[in-house]
């Protein structure tokens, strides 16, 4: 997902309504009440019929957004999920007639199969290590096996023709209107609420590093899962909605022409926005149904001239470029407080090894990068572990906090074999990793970076934004002594080099690790910024009982800090001692002579810091 | 104010008839819904054609009860949703006093609701696989019941087919023909040895090719969709070195000439061709070369249904006297009209229409031979209570 | 023996609908989703010379041609500016896919045209007759892997390309122009597709929504060899025979969905066995 982050521009840009003062969103939320109210007595009946037909779309545009313009999931598949809901009403109504009981059976199979597959396109769909891409292509290949599914389906789903002229609701046009409206605004509502909510946050992260989102300890997997299966039910809605007014339901409705409608739609109205997908699909039904009538592919040649255009030129949509001048660019800044600390009790004598390392290994094919990797690491302790490039440092990381990494061996934390679990469940075994290049999340700032770290110890709200953000004290510490806490509201992306570091660390520290994992943590700090951290690390060594490991370059501040190093050289541990018996050792200085070691370009090297 | 008063009446008055004049000298407008875009786009051109042509004619002619007449054309896309747009569009946008229209078994279900609402009659001039039935609607292209038979015969007496292979597109018109087929086959004492089907879109036949191949039928038959599916088959079978008889339920004239060879010893059976020796169609062949010249699509049993389509609604309008729908609805079934296909009545109650249907041959050069005429060949019961 | 053919053509016919997808993955990491629209281009190629009453040999000049001007253009103006943005390419060239077909419709209108086999009817190979053009598929498909090993392995561009594909930077660094291969190879993917448009169409027929029909299962054998060709040769022999295996003993609709599904589940499960070490 690395390169997805690269994308971060194009639809995260900060939404105007999240900005807005609540007296101004109600104020909208009013004016669209009263239009819908008002909209069945000022429109003609065919405006009337096509706004209606334009609402249910609508909602599944919002889910489209949602999945694509958040969530980062671009996927041509929706439509099979609004056409399940058509076809539950279709069914039902057909074989069981029209009455309350079936009109529970068809909503509940409406539900039930939306969400059984969504389920099962999440998990073909989203796994670690999957392309970005795949699970829009998995989403290409769900709508061509469904239609051709309901086309195969011969007399009972009316194959090609569909069924139709099924009984029905039996609401006047007003009504209808209304219903489609009102749960147009609804969902847009909803979803409003869920994107700026906190819970949100975490899908424009996952979208922009779902990698630092496994190592927060957040399943990415199953969150896109949990997502695609919730979309999945409100488009299945709409769409059951949508067959029981118009009384058709046909092959169409599932096919991936109607999939990709929606892309068009939202793409060309504002991604990422909700609001511009709402307003456009309304908007874009109109159009066509008065324009694609008598020019179609005039229209369709038009529309993809367009489309491309804009995807090039303007991800950002059309929409919300009128819409630019009255947007008010305001973040809120929650407020810092200290969190309680936790439950858990620091680790005492009789506790398991913190970190336990049995005999691993870690091969490609027939190169062994780490050999018979054996060493235990205690709580409080900070060990260093250096090396030449290229000695498997960061191989050993890799090991120690994805299950799946190594090849052979026994890696446990705190007395947890982590067996092949993901990095997420590895954290929640009390592990923290801060990688060597800031891993940070590039659109949101640096609070919200912090809330989602907190986000396994404190579930994040779905339905509101907390004024006040607690986090544990080293963490604050770390803040004050970087200056972070000044720059609260500052996207992570406009940060300097080591703030984001700064911020990074803060964020791992911010899950209340047991365990951490640092790799070259002072890398490109200055002096001033690297003795505050050597502080931190020593304080929450001893103070809070850390068991800390360290990859370092820079002799001197190993040698300040550390209570231990180990020395890895060609995969293979070949001491463990204290730093200056290591520093001393006639065995290093002779493995690291004729290395690239001390010339590492910008490090210090071994001699300069035994010297 | 005398004066004012005066002119006002006047205006009124003036205004009045007007009005009254536009009620009876106002267009009666025809609302032709077709798939311009979509699968059915193949085919629109040449129904677009014959519409513009009936209503040119009808026009030069004074019109219907004197009124003169006015074609809205509408994309339904082929489909179901494209279809509602169109219909929507047409009768509650555009109100149109009749829809006429060739479309997919699709569309004509999306609509048939839309239509019940707009209380507008409807005539459905596709051949279909029969059995859709509507209070608004009738239809005058033909069913599997007049179609299959004449092949299946022709098949078991001339050629001795005892044992028949059926391949169709997997949608409703596909499985619906060959689903009669099947039954009449089994009626006549013949067997069906296999049936396959491949989906809506797909183009290769060859796993479906093996089978037949090793199955070794006495005949084919096949009824897949429109188009790409159609071509592909036809090539595929002949370029496998199958040389048994083969009967296509789903080639148009203009798609068998320019399949040529490929497609030479094909059967078919339908309500049109354009070699038909009568003066109707030739009246209509020589109108459509007037008006269209070089840019005429060939006529065909989708466009010519659509040509007396109209006819029959003028018909139906003239002796209703009126173009109020429940009037015209009752007239429809009552009238007929003589087009390039013959005699065309719909039956008021069955809302079919009987239909002389020809059995022909494709020829190696592309040229049809008709093998043999069935004049006025019964729809069966479709919509018969 | 009916059989095995239909597996060895079928599969033939699926690495050369698929090789100019896989030549623009394997460099560019990007799914070409314009690639149904680039063989319809290739089909019109084809019908185009032969509709003027030239040799099959014209049509795939044409069809080579075509397919360079479009990969050119393609690349500068759409792909380029979304390198860095691949699902947006992805949605760029799927509109451009729509805008493609369009204009093949405006130009040629929407119907099915023809083009006459250079090799007609069938022959008879070992004790069986067969469809000769199927045959002719076998030896063109292993010629054109043939082809393309010697350039990815055998040449300058190709070592190159290699290069460029392992690490883009590194190789950048090594002056290579990265940004030139990016281009060539996206123009060759598009000259394999226009080619494979323009020899698979008297099998089928052309009209402008040829290509779609090809989509999802190349789509689905590209992510499933990943980045190599001779795993790409392998996926379509096993999973082309899959498709025929279903076709003709359970189903041919749900042998049309085989591929898809079974690429699907084979990713699904295959990433967690490598996960395992």
């Amino acid at each position: 997902m690395a390169s997805l982050a690269q994308e971060k521009r194009a639809p995260g840009a900060p939404s105007f309504l999240s900005g807005l003062k609540p007296g101004r969103a109600s104020l909208i939320a009013l004016a669209g009440l009263a239009l819908v109210g008002a909209g069945p007595f000022v429109t003609d009946a065919y405006l009337t019929n096509t706004l209606i037909k334009a609402f249910f779309f609508g909602i599944a545009a919002i889910t489209v957004d949602i999945l694509w313009g958040y969530a980062g999931y671009l996927t041509f598949g929706q439509s099979v999920f609004f056409g399940i809901g058509a076809y539950s009403a279709g069914l039902v109504f057909t074989y069981q007639g029209f009455s309350g009981m079936s009109i529970a059976l068809a909503l509940g199979a409406a539900v039930g199969a939306a969400a059984i597959l969504g389920f099962l396109a999440g998990w073909l769909s989203f796994y670690r290590g999957a392309a970005p891409f795949f699970a829009s292509i998995i989403s290409l290949v769900l709508p061509i096996a469904m239609s051709q599914l309901a086309l195969s389906g011969g007399s009972f789903t009316g194959s090609s023709s569909g069924l139709t002229g099924f009984e029905s609701f039996d609401f006047s046009m007003e009504e209808w209107f209304w219903i489609a409206g009102y749960s147009l605004m609804a969902c847009g509502l909803l979803g409003w609420k869920l994107v700026n909510s906190d819970a949100g946050r975490i899908l424009t992260s996952m979208r922009d590093n779902s990698n630092r989102c496994a190592y927060l300890g957040i399943n990415t997997s199953a969150i896109n899962t949990a997502l695609l299966a919730a979309c999945a039910i409100a488009a299945s809605l709409a769409g059951f909605g949508y067959g029981s007014f118009s009384c058709v339901v046909a092959p169409e409705l599932l096919g991936f022409s109607l999939g990709t409608e929606f892309i068009v739609w939202v793409a060309l109205s504002g991604r990422g926005t909700l609001w511009g997908p709402l307003v456009g699909t309304v908007l874009f039904n109109v159009t066509s149904s008065y324009l694609s009538g008598s020019m179609p592919f005039m229209w369709q040649l038009l529309l993809g001239f367009s489309f491309v255009l804009v995807i090039i030129l303007l991800p950002g949509g059309l929409i919300p470029l009128l819409a630019r001048p009255f947007a008010v660019n305001k973040k809120s800044v929650p407020e810092l407080v200290e969190a309680r600390p936790g439950e858990k009790a620091l680790p005492e004598k009789g506790w398991p090894h913190a970190i336990e390392m049995n005999r691993v290994y870690k091969k490609y094919g027939s190169l062994s990068v780490l050999r018979d990797i054996t060493f235990h690491a205690e709580s409080g302790e900070l060990v260093g572990i250096i090396g030449p490039n290229g000695a498997g440092k960061t191989t050993l990381m890799r090991c120690l906090s994805d299950g799946g990494e190594r090849t052979d061996g026994l890696v446990k934390i705190y007395g947890n074999d982590i067996e092949r679990f993901p990095p997420e469940q590895c954290v929640r075994f009390g592990l923290g990793r801060k990688f060597q290049n800031a891993n940070i999340f590039d659109s949101l700032t640096v609070a919200e970076c912090l809330r989602l770290a907190r986000s396994i110890k404190e579930r994040p709200s779905f339905l509101e934004k907390k004024r006040t953000l607690a986090l544990p004290p080293y963490v604050l510490d770390v803040l004050r002594l970087t200056d972070l806490d000044k720059k609260l509201p500052v996207p992570a992306r406009d940060l300097s080099h080591g703030e984001q570091q700064a911020l990074e660390l803060a964020m791992v520290l911010a899950l209340e690790p047991l365990v951490i994992l640092l790799d070259e943590p002072t890398a490109g700090l200055t002096k001033a910024e690297r003795t505050r951290i050597g502080k931190v690390l020593v304080s929450l060594a001893r103070d809070h009982g850390l068991c800390c490991l360290l990859v370092e370059h820079d002799l001197d501040f190993v040698k300040e800090i550390a209570t231990r190093v180990i020395v890895l050289h060609q995969g293979c541990i070949i001491m463990q001692d204290t730093v200056d018996r290591v520093v001393d050792s006639e065995l290093v200085r002779s493995i690291y002579a004729g290395t690239d070691f001390y010339a590492g370009p910008g490090r210090k090297g071994l001699r300069e810091g035994a010297a | 104010m005398k004066l004012f008063l005066r002119s006002f009446t006047a205006a009124t008055l003036l205004f009045c008839s007007f009005a009254g004049n536009a009620q009876a000298a106002g267009p009666i407008k025809i609302g032709v819904p077709v798939g311009l875009s979509g699968a059915n786009s193949v085919i629109a051109p040449a129904v677009v054609q014959a519409s513009e042509l009936a209503v040119e004619e009808i026009n030069a002619a004074g019109g219907i009860l004197g009124r003169k007449v006015e074609l809205v054309i509408a994309d339904d896309g082929s489909g179901a949703v494209g279809a509602q747009k169109a219909f929507d569009s047409l009768i509650f946008k555009s109100k149109v006093d009749v829809v006429i229209g060739m479309e997919t078994s699709a569309a004509r279900n999306a609509a048939l609701p839309i239509v019940s609402r707009g209380r507008v009659p409807y005539l459905y001039t596709s051949f279909y696989e029969g059995h859709s039935c509507n209070r608004w609607m009738y239809i005058n292209g033909w069913v599997p019941e007049q179609q299959s038979a004449s092949v299946v015969d022709y098949l078991m007496k001339t050629e001795n087919a005892k044992t028949f292979f059926l391949v169709g597109s997997d949608y409703a018109f596909g499985r619906g023909v060959l689903e009669y087929t099947k039954k009449y086959i089994r009626q006549s004492g013949g067997t069906v040895i296999g049936e396959e089907y491949l989906p809506m879109d797909g183009n290769d036949w060859t796993a479906i090719i093996s089978k037949i191949r090793s199955s070794a039928p006495d005949a084919l038959i096949s009824c897949t969709a429109g188009g790409a599916p159609n071509v592909s088959l036809g090539k595929q079978i002949k370029s496998a070195g199958l040389s048994m008889p083969y009967g296509n339920m789903a080639i148009d004239e203009g798609t068998a000439k320019s399949m040529g060879a490929d497609a030479s010893g094909m059967l078919f059976s339908s309500s049109y061709i354009t070699t038909l020796d009568t003066p109707e169609n030739k009246a209509f062949l020589a109108a459509m070369e007037k008006k269209f010249g070089s840019g005429m699509k060939t006529p065909n049993d989708l466009s010519v249904p659509q040509y007396d389509g109209i006819y029959l609604y003028k018909a139906a309008v003239e002796k209703a006297g009126s173009s109020e729908a429940e009037k015209v609805i009752a007239a429809m079934g009552q009238v007929s009209v003589k087009g390039p296909r013959g005699v065309i009545a719909i039956d008021p109650v069955n809302r079919h229409a009987a239909l002389n249907m020809y059995l022909g041959q494709i020829q190696a050069d592309g040229s049809l031979k008709i093998i043999e005429t069935f004049e006025n060949v019964q729809p069966g019961p479709q919509c018969l209570k | 023996m009916v059989f095995l053919l239909d597996c060895l053509t079928t599969s033939a016919l699926l690495f050369m609908v698929t090789s100019g997808l896989m030549m623009i993955f394997g460099v560019m990491r990007i799914i070409n989703f314009a690639h149904g629209a680039i063989l319809g281009i290739g089909g019109y190629a084809a019908y185009v010379a032969t509709a003027r009453g030239f040799g099959p040999g014209y049509g795939w000049a044409l069809a080579l041609l075509a397919g360079l001007a479009a990969g050119a253009v393609v690349e500068r103006l759409v792909v380029r500016p979304l390198y860095k943005r691949p699902l947006d390419a992805i949605l760029a060239t799927w509109g451009l896919g729509i805008v493609i077909i369009q204009i093949i419709v405006m130009g040629f209108g929407r119907g099915v045209q023809f083009i006459d086999a250079p090799i007609h009817g069938s022959t008879i190979v070992l004790g069986v007759s067969y469809s000769a053009y199927r045959l002719f598929m076998l030896p063109v498909a292993a010629g054109t892997s043939a082809l393309l090993f010697l350039l990815l392995n055998k040449t300058r561009f190709g070592t190159k390309t290699r290069a460029v594909i392992m690490n883009e930077e590194l190789a950048a660094s090594l002056g290579i122009n990265s940004e030139l291969i990016r281009f060539l190879s996206f123009c060759l993917g598009a000259v394999l597709g226009t080619l494979a448009g323009a020899l698979i169409s008297p099998l089928f027929s052309v009209d402008p929504y040829m290509g779609i029909a090809w989509l999802t299962s190349s789509f689905m054998l590209v992510m499933v060899s990943g980045y190599s060709f001779i795993s790409l040769m392998l996926t379509c022999l096993v999973f082309g025979a899959a498709q025929v295996v279903i076709s003709s003993f359970v189903n041919p609709v749900l042998g049309g969905m085989t591929i898809a599904v079974l690429a699907a589940t084979t990713l699904r499960l295959r990433s967690k066995g490598f996960s395992r070490g």
